[in-house]
């Protein structure tokens, strides 16, 4: 049925939304962006959101991730329902459990790559910030990177020390936004190689927004968000 | 602890310099002047018990009654009698107008005397006081009579033996008695000077000192049973004087720190808006990574309070610097040791700097707990966040807040918060009236000016702000360091090298001739004014007594006999504030002249009728005007002149005043061998005192005027730091549309010309009214309004702004344009 969308489950869906609408007061009116959306995935799944500018993949994004609230429907992540919580409980509830990687990488530019890394579990009180953070650079190539400041490394450097961001504290589920909408071709592939190796290495959950076919195509499940509903196919 | 380090980082990052160095200087500014007054307060106090030797003084125009020392003793108190007066000391080649003291034994009952054996010996506690036949005088007036110790000189009808040279007495006063230099003898040889003739002006005093209880009711008897005859003096009031000095030099020092806190707290307000702006995308982020609210709160809250406690130790030890300075410079008024520095200082230092951030900082950084985490998927949610209203309300109230504390005084506090608002709404206004003109001309001259323009124009309000703030900047430095110049010089033109430095008292009419003719012959021109000594005895008929008046220094006028004179002609540094001059008219009805401080502490208004007595003759006449006169010209004034012939029933003297050059002290002498009764009263000394004091004062507002300009460097830089993102931005856009760098800095230099010159053309304007305002109301000054220094305002604003810009600016117009537009505007 159109404007669905569910995930082969093998378990509960560790994200799950009905219903789900938005809409905006603006001058000419009250805009609806879209209207009763399902969307679910289960834990270890991955799914792309495709669509052009403007279509409301972004804020559908943001919905989904609790950082802003509906103006219809139900949005459960690992079984607490967002919509119910105010935006500190739902910031409880992403931290340790969310991460985000991001289209503009969204870098501190006055802390290292390393510092950068470690700002989420320090965040969280985690003592052991410094080694986890170490490692997840490693991890993503950047062991002679840690001192270097967000403007001292190029653009696909950048998105790593963010992926290692995002994987340093262990998330369920990632969202990531456009992430190589700011590379170049070359790049942008090795970052979604090294996206796709973690989510496996991790069995994270992965919800991706792109308007890339070819980066659309490595997850399990592919969906356009178009005129306000989620399709399976491109129109 | 996460706070501490994202502050380390940030710090790191040269995010936070200008504010901690903001904060730094205000600290150092007011834990500067809180040690001084501290430190110069506390030792005015640990001296005020000293200051009248005694637990409590019994003042009495006839020498202390044996009775009454005798009941003292027996009531078990300890006793001393002094006697002071002004006498003419003599040696063989020279005289000298002294104070002499005369001791018994027992004295100082409070504090202890300091002496020399010899010139440059050591000094000591004498065991006593000076052995019958013996004096003890000053250095200086050892120097004066050229004499050493062992010498012989003569006190009346006595000749005395100079023992020792007295370097310390703990009850050493104010007022013209202290001016002349001390010679201190035994009481014992009092009667043997035959100077205590009748209406001789000595004082009498008998010294109290034990228990407090018992001290305070031999006095409150005695005084109940004397009334009037006796004058009781405890330590509090020998010691207001000087506490009242202090306290205002504290209060006045406390506001010009103040000044500095709020330029520093405007640099604090601009740069911490700079900085919070750029931290919305990171909280943001953070957000979305699951931090809450609180979290946020905590985290800026926190960075904030570690970054008041560095910036308060450092600025509390630039501070402690800047006090050990202001005291270097003002040691020679002070000159008795002071107590160790109080921690209490450095407890306000860290308040001043928790209020300034509190104050200041925090209200904006509050807000950004609530930039919402969507901004992360879309820049331009939470670019409202960050309002001008709220913080710009709870400054208002911090300063109002520092300032009352400071002030201590509800209107002061008012009246400097009005002038200060009203000087930043008149700054503001001016400025935008000129920016939006200048863009509404810009529009109308079609794209060549606008172009030109451009900076200036389409960012009216940081223009209005930088304006406001540079001016701001500019004008506190204008104020402290050219008006104030200019009014130190005005205060010093009152008195100027040739001012009197020598009164001569007690001629009487038949020598006015000779001793005119005398000091012209030696070059001197003078004026000779009669002078009548009498007491004020009835107001409208009514007895004038002295226990009617609370304060003491009514008491004293009401009691004593005072100066009184007459004269047609109005001298220059007397005013008329109420009613009218009688001038030259012949024959005047007899008409009086009152001195406002005095009509005031007595309670005198216009048309009442003042009867003086003296001599056994009286006058009484009506008060036809008050006067003010400027008592700091150094010239001869009365508290009451009368019209000539009004008091030509009383016995009277003539005084005179005159420079006396230096090399010329022969005619002095020459005078008073051939006219003994005139008395010469040198005040040379107290005109080195007082130029000293405004010497060495003036250099410790120089210290505080460094630091404020200091303030306004760092608000200049911080306006820059507001717009350099835009700056850098609209660099690259018009490089990217073909201008050439060179076109794109005449752009910038022209901007900074224009901004720099209206700032600085209207700090110089307000610097310069705020002078005359200043001149005319608090020091009744002469000042005249300077044009010029609006003209000089705007090249120093222009050179400071362009100077600064360009140092500021410089590296937003260097990267190239790829790099510019990639980092994002």
């Amino acid at each position: 049925m159109p404007g669905t969308m569910d995930s082969p489950s093998n378990g509960s869906p560790v994200l799950e939304a009905r219903g789900l609408a938005m809409r905006f007061e603006a001058p000419e009116g009250r805009i609806s962006l879209f209207e009763n959306l399902d969307v679910s995935i289960a834990a270890g799944d991955s799914l792309a959101i495709l669509g052009t500018s403007g279509s409301g993949k972004s804020t559908l994004l943001g919905l989904l991730a609790g950082l802003d609230l509906p103006s219809g429907g139900t949005v459960t992540l690992d079984g607490h329902d967002l919509t119910t919580m105010d935006e500190d409980e739902r910031a409880s509830l992403r931290s340790g459990r969310v991460g985000f990687v991001f289209q503009a990488f969204h870098l501190l530019p006055g802390l290292t790559a390393l510092e950068n890394v470690m700002l989420p579990a320090e965040l969280a009180g985690d003592t052991d910030a410094r080694r986890k953070a170490t490692h997840a650079l490693e991890q993503v190539g950047l062991a002679g990177r840690v001192a270097h400041y967000p403007a001292q490394l190029s653009g696909g450097e950048q998105q790593r020390v963010a992926i290692a961001r995002a994987f340093i504290s262990e998330p369920r589920i990632l969202f990531a936004d456009e992430p190589t909408g700011n590379l170049d071709h070359r790049t942008g592939e090795q970052i979604i190689e090294l996206l796709f190796n973690l989510n496996r290495d991790y069995g994270t959950t992965l919800i991706l927004v792109t308007h890339d076919q070819a980066v659309a195509r490595r997850c399990a499940h592919v969906r356009y968000l178009r005129e306000g509903a989620l399709a399976r196919e491109a129109g | 602890m996460l706070s501490l380090r994202l502050l380390y980082r940030d710090w790191r990052g040269g995010e936070l310099r200008l504010l901690a160095l903001a904060l730094v200087i205000a600290v150092a500014a007011v834990t500067g002047v809180s040690w001084l007054a501290d430190r110069v307060a506390g030792a005015t106090e640990a001296r005020a018990a000293d200051l009248l030797a005694a637990d409590r003084a019994v003042e009495y125009p006839e020498p202390i009654p044996d009775a009454w020392q005798a009941r003292a003793e027996a009531d078990g108190l300890d006793t001393a009698r002094i006697a002071v007066f002004p006498t003419v000391v003599l040696t063989e080649s020279a005289n000298r107008l002294v104070s002499a003291k005369a001791v018994t034994d027992g004295y100082p009952l409070r504090g202890s005397l300091r002496i020399q054996p010899a010139a440059g010996a050591a000094e000591q506690q004498p065991p006593g006081i000076p052995e019958p036949g013996t004096a003890w005088l000053e250095s200086r007036l050892l120097g004066l009579l050229d004499l050493e110790v062992g010498e012989t000189i003569t006190l009346g009808a006595r000749d005395l033996r100079v023992a020792a040279i007295l370097s310390f007495e703990p009850d050493r006063g104010q007022g013209f008695g202290s001016l002349a230099p001390r010679v201190m003898f035994n009481h014992a040889d009092l009667e043997s000077t035959e100077l205590l003739g009748p209406g001789s002006r000595v004082r009498h005093k008998l010294l109290l000192a034990g228990d407090q209880a018992v001290v305070a009711q031999f006095t409150d008897r005695l005084a109940a049973e004397q009334g009037n005859a006796v004058e009781i003096e405890r330590p509090s009031e020998q010691g207001r004087g000087a506490a009242e000095v202090i306290e205002q030099a504290k209060r006045f020092l406390g506001l010009a720190a103040l000044l500095t806190v709020i330029v520093a707290g405007v640099a604090v307000l601009l740069t911490v808006r700079h900085y919070a702006e750029r931290q919305i995308t990171g909280v943001a982020v953070m957000r979305a990574m699951g931090a809450t609210r609180r979290q946020v709160l905590q985290l800026f809250v926190g960075k904030l309070l570690w970054l008041g406690l560095f910036a308060g130790a450092v600025g509390a030890a630039l501070g402690y610097i800047l006090h050990l300075a202001m005291l270097s410079l003002v040691a020679e008024l002070l000159g008795a040791e002071l107590p160790p520095a109080g921690i209490r200082p450095l407890l306000t230092g860290w308040l001043t700097s928790a209020a300034a951030l509190l104050g200041f900082a925090l209200p904006t950084l509050v807000r950004l707990r609530d930039a919402p985490p969507m901004r992360v998927l879309r820049q331009d949610l939470g670019s409202g966040l960050l309002r001008a209203g709220v913080p710009l309300l709870v400054a208002a109230l911090v300063i109002l807040g520092l300032m009352a504390w400071q002030a201590g005084d509800v209107r002061v506090t008012l009246s400097v918060f009005g002038a200060v608002a009203a000087t930043l709404a008149i700054l503001a206004a001016v400025a935008a009236a000129i920016v939006l003109g200048a863009r509404a001309w810009s529009r109308r001259g079609g794209q060549r000016r606008l172009l030109w323009l451009t900076g200036f124009t389409r960012r009216p309000l940081t223009a209005i702000i930088q304006i406001v703030a540079v001016g701001v900047g500019l004008m506190s430095l204008f104020l402290l360091a050219v008006v104030r110049n200019d009014l130190l010089s005005a205060w010093q033109a009152e008195i100027p090298p040739d001012a009197p430095n020598q009164f001569l008292i007690n001629i009487q009419s038949d020598e006015v001739e000779g001793v005119r003719t005398t000091l012209a012959d030696a070059g001197m021109e003078t004026v000779f004014y009669p002078m009548v000594r009498a007491r004020l005895t009835a107001l409208n008929g009514e007895p004038v007594r002295a226990q009617d008046y609370d304060s003491a220094q009514a008491r004293r006028l009401a009691r004593r006999e005072f100066n009184l004179s007459w004269t047609s002609r109005l001298q220059a540094d007397n005013r008329i504030l109420a009613g009218e001059w009688w001038g030259d008219q012949p024959d005047p009805a007899p008409q009086l002249s009152v001195e406002t401080e005095f009509a005031e502490e007595i309670g005198v208004e216009m048309g009442d009728r003042l009867t003086f007595s003296s001599g056994g003759g009286s006058v009484t006449a009506e008060v036809t005007s008050l006067r003010e006169v400027r008592w700091e010209s150094f010239n001869v004034n009365f508290f009451v002149l009368a019209t000539p012939g009004t008091l030509d029933e009383l016995p009277r003297t003539w005084l005179t005043s005159f420079y006396l050059p230096p090399q010329n002290t022969a005619v002095l002498n020459e005078l008073i061998r051939e006219y003994p009764s005139v008395t010469p009263i040198d005040v040379s000394s107290v005109l080195r005192i007082v130029r000293t004091i405004i010497d060495q004062g003036s250099s410790v507002v120089e210290l505080m005027a460094l630091l404020t300009l200091a303030a306004g460097v760092l608000v200049l830089l911080a306006a820059l730091q507001i717009t350099g993102e835009q700056r850098r931005f609209e660099s690259a856009l018009l490089r990217a549309l073909g201008a050439s760098g060179r076109r794109i800095r005449a752009m910038a230099r022209l901007e900074f010309w224009v901004i720099g010159a209206i700032a600085g053309g209207l700090a110089g304007l307000a610097a310069t009214g705020a002078g005359v305002v200043v001149a005319e109301v608090l020091f009744d000054l002469d000042y005249p309004f300077r044009p010029m220094t609006l003209l000089a305002g705007a090249s120093v604003g222009l050179i400071t702004v362009w100077a600064a810009g360009a140092l500021g600016a410089r590296r937003y117009y260097r990267a190239s344009p790829m790099r510019l537009l990639r980092e994002g505007g």
